[in-house]
């Protein structure tokens, strides 16, 4: 039974030993070892882009407490002006960056 | 809202003020008062605690004090109960003897793990 | 064998401690590759404790009486099952559970988001200081592999955990419980990391929901592992060992409520980091308090060398959490402001406030006698009536909220929209007020309560899925495109069956206690019950006697119940065996004790009439449907998701 356990042991031991050292086996002498981290610009367009979903959620809830009756007529006026615009910011503030990046237009979801 | 709890929780802490729990060496000192007797059961258990009473004795959990407690209890006796368990039992010292207050036995489970109880 | 399991756990432990600074390295000065060494070390980290983990579960089902804990906690005569399922009855093998299902699920978060390195880089060394504790318990505390000389036998289960519950219970609160470790590390790691993005929240919203589920489902099956096994009528009696899953139970729910608002408006960020790391110190809190027997006697303390290293983990935890946080308020400070006290943010804020504060009074509660002790000298300690008056005080206005939230609309409700959709809801629960006062049951303040809020929830869930379906087309289209939100609205639908169940069986249940001779009878709240005779039986480990009585209702025969005791000779000690009436015609039970039997055949017979009482049982089947339906994958919601990290650097 010892040896079995020897064996088992041994054979995790270094499974373990190589699981770690992985990394570093692939890639002796790597170019670039950096860890990335979002940079400022990236942070920004994280952040409008939740800005422009919550948005766009909004708009979307908006409009089935609406018409489920949740909001009366005259709310769903006075709210849905404001919502608009503050979607249609989020998109707006979301394309320059995009364009210059050269990525895709984000869609409207 | 904070200081709506705060105000609760120290309401319960001068109101409430909850029931002491007290070992068989110390009891003496509560006689007459509502107390959680805590302690190991030691010797023969005798009587019915469905009759006229089912009656054991107590010792402290932890150390050598020599005090003993009669207890007189009534109600449901949980599973776990028997001689060398640790119990907790509600009631009040009166003539030297600790009448319960029914069904308030409790039997701590010695594997710690499940509680192991009779309530009403 | 012991050999190769504490070799197994000694590498988990290095594992995990080259995880947590390796991690914090990697995360600290940027390395890529270490960072995915720190990955690997906690993925390997599981294998390691699987095998140590296969290694106990085989000495339990081979009876290997040279392990300790083997000897202590299984014998020769116990049935396999109960055997396998030791491995989680002992302190040592329950803390390897633990280290198993954590390092288990930090494997499978780490995996699943391997390509977003950034997010995951503070991840890491925060799920393996957590780890490094369990490991360190279970290599120099409390190791499960110690060995002796073999005795005759072992010393066998408490009769008590011998049913399938056993089998069942403890696994799902330790998925429940360690789960919530997944959101909390997520949680500082985003902290660590300096990020306000919501992306933390969203990755692990299902790990959450699951955990959470499984503690609720767990719970339940405690309660009715309680209500038919240990058998003292009741299955929730606020024992430090119920309160210990129940409190991190309320803190996820406040904040599995109030993330949404976060995703929602962007508020209350401050408010769901804290709520992440409460839930999760209450969960290790609650292991604490279950393994350590600390509560009942301020002695047990030194009796279990485990307490003094679990107050210290759980006091570092606190320290390190509230530290970060606060070093971090700049950065979560809300831009929105809460624009009326009218709206379905600030339902969600009550109910935070009110989920947490009846989570902190049960935690006072709990920790009064070791206070007192510190304080006073003497130990007091409170029982049911402070617990039920904060449940009545707290969560009765939950469950009013319950109803009230999805009636309101966001930001802010004009009043009379509000009073519109409150028409119907409100009146149906008028009436049942009005109806159930007539019928009598203005016995109980509370459970009158309970039943009327019960039906004004009730009718606004109903009115929820009616109107929405007449908005979306279709019952499904409702559902697949807001699965959380109408999920969510079956849980509450759940809640309130528990909460009906819960009212019925407490406030309105009838309790008798007769010593009857053979032939006599006695009435409970309509029903005769006569006991007709008496009889043993020779089970595998034990000796069964029970008692035959016949249940009549109305002159007409209902059923038979056999209500006894078990004596098991291996353990020494007996056990109640309750025997039940499940009445279809009020969803309630006739629950009978033999509490006693006596040499001349007199048998004390208590009778319990707990009316709705399945309501309960039935609630966490409801509870569990919703919970899926709420984390089912939602094709849709991927994609957006996806596109909205997709140039996030990897």
């Amino acid at each position: 039974m010892t040896t079995a356990a020897l064996v088992i042991g041994a054979a995790l031991a270094v499974l373990a030993v190589l699981a770690v050292a992985r990394p570093f086996l692939r890639e002796p002498a790597p170019a670039d070892d950096a860890l990335d981290e979002p940079g400022e610009l990236e942070r920004r367009r994280l952040t409008l882009t939740e800005e422009r979903d919550r948005a766009l959620a909004a708009l979307k809830e908006l409009e089935f407490d609406h018409r489920t009756g949740k909001i009366s007529d005259d709310d769903y006026r006075s709210l849905v002006g404001p919502l608009r615009r503050r979607a249609a910011e989020a998109l707006r503030a979301l394309e320059p960056r995009a364009e210059g990046r050269g990525a895709q237009v984000a869609r409207p979801g | 809202m904070a200081a709506a709890l705060a105000v609760f929780i120290l309401y319960t802490s001068i109101a409430g003020a909850g029931t002491p729990q007290i070992s068989p060496s110390t009891v003496a000192q509560h006689t007459g008062e509502d107390v959680l007797l805590v302690g190991t059961v030691v010797g023969h258990v005798a009587g019915d605690s469905h009759a006229a009473g089912m009656r054991f004795v107590l010792k402290d959990d932890h150390g050598t004090a020599p005090a003993r407690t009669r207890v007189l209890y009534s109600g449901s006796v949980p599973d776990l109960f028997r001689t060398g368990r640790q119990v907790v039992v509600e009631g009040t010292l009166h003539d030297g003897t600790f009448v319960a207050k029914p069904g308030s036995l409790v039997t701590k489970c010695p594997s710690k793990y499940t509680p192991a109880k009779s309530n009403t | 064998m012991a050999d190769l399991g504490r070799a197994a756990l000694l590498l988990s432990l290095g594992l995990v401690a080259y995880a947590l600074v390796g991690g914090s390295l990697a995360a600290w000065k940027r390395r890529r590759r270490l960072a995915l060494s720190a990955q690997n070390a906690l993925i390997a980290a599981f294998a390691t404790t699987l095998v140590a983990a296969v290694v106990l579960v085989v000495a339990c089902a081979r009876r290997d009486l040279s392990f300790v804990y083997v000897a202590q906690h299984t014998s020769r005569s116990l049935p396999l099952g109960y055997a396998l399922s030791a491995f989680w009855g002992g302190q040592e093998g329950s803390l390897l559970l633990w280290l198993l299902v954590l390092t288990g699920y930090s494997a499978l978060a780490v995996w699943l988001n391997r390509r977003s390195r950034d997010l995951i880089a503070w991840t890491v060394p925060v799920l393996g200081g957590v780890a490094v504790f369990f490991a360190f318990m279970l290599c120099f505390v409390s190791s499960p592999f110690e060995t002796a000389a073999a005795p005759a036998d072992g010393a066998g289960m408490v009769p008590s955990l011998q049913n399938p519950y056993m089998l069942a219970h403890p696994p799902m609160l330790y998925l429940g419980y360690v789960g919530l470790t997944i959101p909390f590390a997520f949680a500082m790691g985003a902290l660590l990391a300096k990020r306000t993005d919501e992306r933390w929240i969203i990755v692990t919203r299902r790990w959450t929901l699951a955990a959470w589920t499984f503690l609720g489902v767990g719970q339940l099956l405690g309660a009715h592992w309680a209500y038919v096994e240990i058998g003292w009528g009741g299955y929730y009696a606020w024992d430090p060992v119920e309160n210990a899953a129940l409190m991190p139970w309320l803190a996820s729910t406040a904040f599995l409520h109030s993330v949404m608002i976060q995703e929602k408006r962007g508020m209350l960020k401050v408010w769901n980091v804290t709520l992440v790391a409460l839930a999760f110190c209450l969960s290790i809190f609650g292991t604490f308090l279950t393994r350590s027997g600390v509560v009942n006697s301020i002695h047990s303390f030194s009796q279990s060398p485990l307490g003094g290293w679990f107050l210290g983990f759980i006091a570092l935890v606190t320290v390190f959490s509230v530290a970060l946080i606060y070093i971090r308020l700049p950065l979560l400070r809300a831009r929105t402001r809460l624009e009326s006290l009218v709206s379905r943010e600030a339902t969600f804020l009550y109910n935070n406030l009110l989920l947490v504060a009846l989570a902190l009074t049960i935690l006072w509660g709990v920790v009064y006698p070791l206070l007192t002790q510190a304080v006073n000298g003497t130990t007091r300690s409170v029982s049911k009536p402070y617990y039920d008056f904060f449940l009545h005080s707290f969560g009765l206005p939950l469950l009013l909220l319950m109803g009230i939230g999805p009636l309101v609309a966001w930001r802010r409700a004009s009043l009379r929209a509000l009073g519109r959709t409150f028409v119907i809801p409100a009146a149906v629960a008028v009436v049942t007020g009005g109806a159930l006062i007539g019928a009598g049951f203005g016995s109980s303040k509370a459970g009158l309560l309970t039943y009327t809020f019960s039906a004004f929830v009730a009718a606004s869930i109903a009115l929820e899925f009616v109107r929405g379906r007449r908005a979306a087309g279709s019952l499904r289209r409702l559902v697949g495109r807001n699965r959380r939100r109408y999920g969510g609205y079956i849980v509450h639908a759940a809640v309130v069956l528990l909460a009906i169940g819960i009212a019925g069986s407490s406030a309105y249940q009838t309790i008798r206690e007769r010593s009857l001779r053979q032939g006599q009878s006695m009435q409970v709240a309509g029903y005769t019950l006569t006991y007709a005779s008496l009889g043993t039986r020779q089970l595998q480990n034990a000796q069964e006697t029970s008692a035959t009585v016949e249940v009549s209702r109305g002159g007409s025969h209902v059923t038979t119940l056999h209500p006894g005791k078990s004596w098991f000779p291996v353990e020494q000690s007996a056990s109640n065996d309750v025997s039940i009436y499940h009445d279809p015609r009020n969803l309630g039970d006739v629950y009978t004790i033999a509490d006693g039997i006596s040499k001349n055949g007199t048998l004390d017979l208590k009778v319990l009439v707990k009316p709705l009482v399945n309501l309960v049982w039935a609630a966490g089947f409801v509870f569990v449907f919703g919970a899926l339906v709420a984390m089912w994958p939602d094709a849709v919601e991927q994609r957006r998701l996806v596109e909205r990290y997709a140039t996030a650097p990897a």
